[in-house]
């Protein structure tokens, strides 16, 4: 008995300084998030109003608003299922093939990761420069360029955005397909390709099912991560600009809280939060099946 | 609240009014009288243990001159001085002042984009310096209202309230105009346009010649321009009544003009400035009219510093001209914008801090300060400027009349700002996604709302 109990005394011991930690920088912000959001208050001022759901409100009515939450949601879904794509088949392409310098491949396209999102906004901000950058330079080379072509005007910034967030995307996502897909046995490959299954018919008949776990748990991230990762590019690329065009919820939220309006960027919080959760609630329901064992 | 009672303020200002003379007597020497820490605690003693924190935006002027006053006003009062300075101000001391932790003293102009002056402003944050302009400048004998240059004080940049007390101290000031390649003009024998209809005269004639007539850094640098245009469309009344969101002020014939001229302007605008009007790019399109792709871009003199290390045209020469006269034999009118320094209300010292406020306006800080470009909004200083800077700050010598003033502070309204109401939307107009009359249907509806929480 006194083993017992000196061994859940070690225990508790043991998890407390987690838990408490846990519990001081993230549960108490998050719930301190709801509350702001109840009232009203400048970043600096020691004063607060109780508003109840008046900023809630108000975002229903704030353009601006409706306009970053669109924006965001494209991103999500676009970064998402282009993403998704490239990585699946490079990492198939990866594992399963023999190519020439394969490690040279996976190491190339890893590399943006380890950039840090300002480098690579550096980056696409110089290949998107209207006069002189790459990207004209090179579509210049096959048509008069004397009306460049505005990447980061207001038709094009959002675009532009998507392709700099795949690129920086892509590796990470594709060592983490690599890493399940390289844990399917080949016996299983061989056998499909005693019975004459083709590469693709492999791929979508085994490889994908037998991964399907992780894809699941990775467009998870894919959605939390583009809506943090949205706010980053635009903030390093944009600013949110020209005239709001490529304002993510983030970003505007971050803008309101210059404004002076904390308690209101504190409500836009709690619809980022709210979204994000519902959807990778929605995204993992969808996505339910029963796990295939091997 | 932590803003200080009407009494506990002239208290405060008495102590601060005789530490300034005993600090004035005593002079440097006594600056690291540590054992006058004793019974006998005078206002000097006080005044000489204190150490204020001073937090300055480092922009174009760089922050070596201000390690140099803050030593130097050390050396005048023996307030030792602990300085903060930062391209990102805001990020620096913003986490530390949410809880609580502030700084004495606090360079930081209105106008940037985290808008923290703004916030202190709209939360009566900012503690009232009404009686450093009556106190004498350490080591000096002037008051500082004698030395600090007419109108200054009299602006809602320093009043917000409009209730005649000064919250907010001006500093460095600049004219701003449209800044343009003189050799450039010279070369094509083309006048600098004194009307708008000359610009527009001198727009199709440039446009002959492959460049536009206009960029513009960040549709942030439309608030000088806006601001002398409606001074030149209507004068004072119109600039005081629009600032004020008067109703139906954006229905009256000078409001037209301004609107007509600045869509115009956007039709004749190089076409890729809005893809690099952002924080990031916007000197790519500084770039463009030191490579004379672009005629025009309002600025102010900073540029000439922002811009040192950039490649340019041959032959080129800075030049700046006032907004030209919206008819001929009318009033062009410069802006002139200046930062400003304030206190927090929540200060810890705030006697020495306001100390170090007056000693800003010394003779000694304007050298200092001058040494790297920053002109102090002082008496006669325009006097010994040299070169570049000298063409500039005579521009009022030269028949522009001065514009001053901003729209009056409202009380914050969620998705209302002036910049996104009246100025981003320029970037829109110039690619050519909003009309003018959709501009002006959202600066009116915005304005209806500013009027309503403006703060008396």
């Amino acid at each position: 008995m006194r083993t017992d109990k000196s061994r859940k005394r070690f225990v508790f011991l043991c998890v407390a300084p987690a838990t408490i930690l846990f519990f001081l920088f993230m549960i108490l912000p998050t719930l301190n998030v709801f509350r702001m959001s109840l009232y009203e208050r400048g970043a600096y001022s020691p004063n607060e109003t109780f508003v109840g759901l008046k900023n809630f409100q108000h975002l229903l009515k704030d353009t601006q608003f409706i306009r970053s939450m669109q924006n965001m949601i494209l991103l999500v879904v676009v970064v998402t299922i282009v993403t998704f794509a490239f990585a699946l088949v490079f990492a198939a392409i990866l594992t399963r093939e023999k190519i020439k310098g394969q490690n040279f491949f996976r190491i190339i396209f890893y590399i943006p990761n380890i950039l840090s999102v300002v480098v690579i906004s550096g980056i696409f901000s110089a290949i998107y420069k209207p006069e002189n950058g790459m990207l004209n330079s090179i579509i210049g080379l096959f048509r008069n360029m004397s009306d460049p072509i505005l990447w980061k005007g207001e038709k094009l910034v959002i675009p532009s955005i998507i392709i700099a967030m795949v690129w920086q995307a892509i590796g990470y996502y594709m060592v983490m397909y690599m890493a399940s897909m390289s844990a399917v046995p080949i016996s299983l490959y061989e056998s499909a390709n005693l019975d004459g299954a083709g590469r693709l018919t492999q791929f979508f008949q085994i490889t994908i099912p037998l991964i399907w776990t992780n894809i699941r748990t990775t467009l998870t991230f894919f959605i939390i991560s583009t809506i943090n990762m949205a706010f980053l590019f635009v903030k390093a690329m944009t600013s949110g600009g020209p005239n709001g065009a490529s304002d993510v919820a983030l970003s505007y939220m971050y803008s309101q809280k210059d404004a002076g309006l904390y308690g209101y960027s504190m409500a836009i919080g709690v619809v980022i939060f709210l979204f994000s959760f519902a959807l990778s609630a929605c995204v993992n329901k969808a996505t339910s099946r029963d796990p295939l064992e091997f | 609240m932590k803003r200080i009672s009407r009494r506990n303020f002239l208290k405060v200002a008495g102590v601060g009014a005789a530490a300034l003379s005993l600090a004035a007597c005593g002079g440097a020497a006594s600056s690291t009288a540590s054992s006058t820490a004793s019974s006998a605690a005078t206002s000097s003693a006080v005044a000489a243990d204190v150490t204020i924190k001073v937090a300055a935006i480092e922009t174009g002027y760089g922050a070596e001159m201000w390690k140099k006053v803050t030593e130097a006003f050390t050396a005048e009062t023996g307030i030792k001085v602990e300085l903060t300075t930062d391209k990102k101000l805001e990020d620096v001391i913003g986490p530390s002042m949410q809880g609580g932790d502030y700084p004495d003293v606090i360079h930081l102009a209105t106008g940037r984009e985290a808008a923290l002056t703004e916030q202190f402003i709209k939360g009566n944050l900012i503690a009232d310096i009404t009686d450093v302009l009556s106190m004498t400048v350490p080591g000096e004998s002037k008051k500082v209202s004698e030395k600090i240059a007419g109108g200054f004080t009299d602006t809602s940049l320093t009043n917000p309230y409009g209730d005649g007390k000064t919250y907010l101290a001006p500093m460095f000031y600049s004219p701003c105009g449209l800044f343009y390649n003189a050799g450039f003009l010279k070369e094509k024998g083309w006048d600098v346009p004194k009307t708008w209809d000359e610009m527009w005269a001198l727009g199709d004639k440039a446009a002959a010649e492959g460049t536009y007539l206009f960029t513009y850094p960040t549709t942030g640098y439309f608030d000088a321009f806006f601001y002398a245009l409606m001074y030149a469309a209507g004068g004072p009344d119109f600039f005081n009544k629009a600032t004020h969101y008067e109703e139906g002020i954006w229905d009256t014939p000078e409001a037209k003009t301004c609107f007509d001229i600045v869509a115009k302007l956007a039709s004749y605008t190089n076409p890729i400035t809005p893809a690099q009007a952002n924080d990031q790019d916007f000197t790519q399109n500084q770039q463009l009219v030191l490579d004379n792709k672009a005629l025009f871009m309002p600025n102010g003199t900073w540029i000439v510093g922002e811009m040192a290390e950039a490649p340019r045209a041959d032959g080129f020469e800075w030049g700046m001209t006032a907004l030209p006269a919206v008819k001929a034999g009318g009033d062009s009118y410069s802006y002139t914008w200046f930062e400003q320094a304030w206190i927090p209300a929540g200060a810890e010292h705030l006697d020495a801090a306001k100390q170090f406020v007056a000693y800003l306006y010394s003779d000694e800080a304007c050298k200092l300060f001058a040494e790297s470009g920053a002109i102090q909004p002082v008496l006669g200083i325009a006097d010994d400027l040299d070169g570049d800077n000298k063409m500039f700050y005579s521009i009022y010598d030269n028949g522009a009349k001065a514009a001053m003033g901003n729209f009056a502070a409202f009380s914050a309204i969620p998705g209302v700002e002036v910049r996104t109401v009246f100025f981003d939307p320029v970037n829109s107009l110039v690619s050519g996604s909003m009309t003018e009359q959709q501009w002006i249907d959202g600066i009116k509806s915005a304005s209806d709302q500013m009027r309503a929480n403006i703060i008396e």
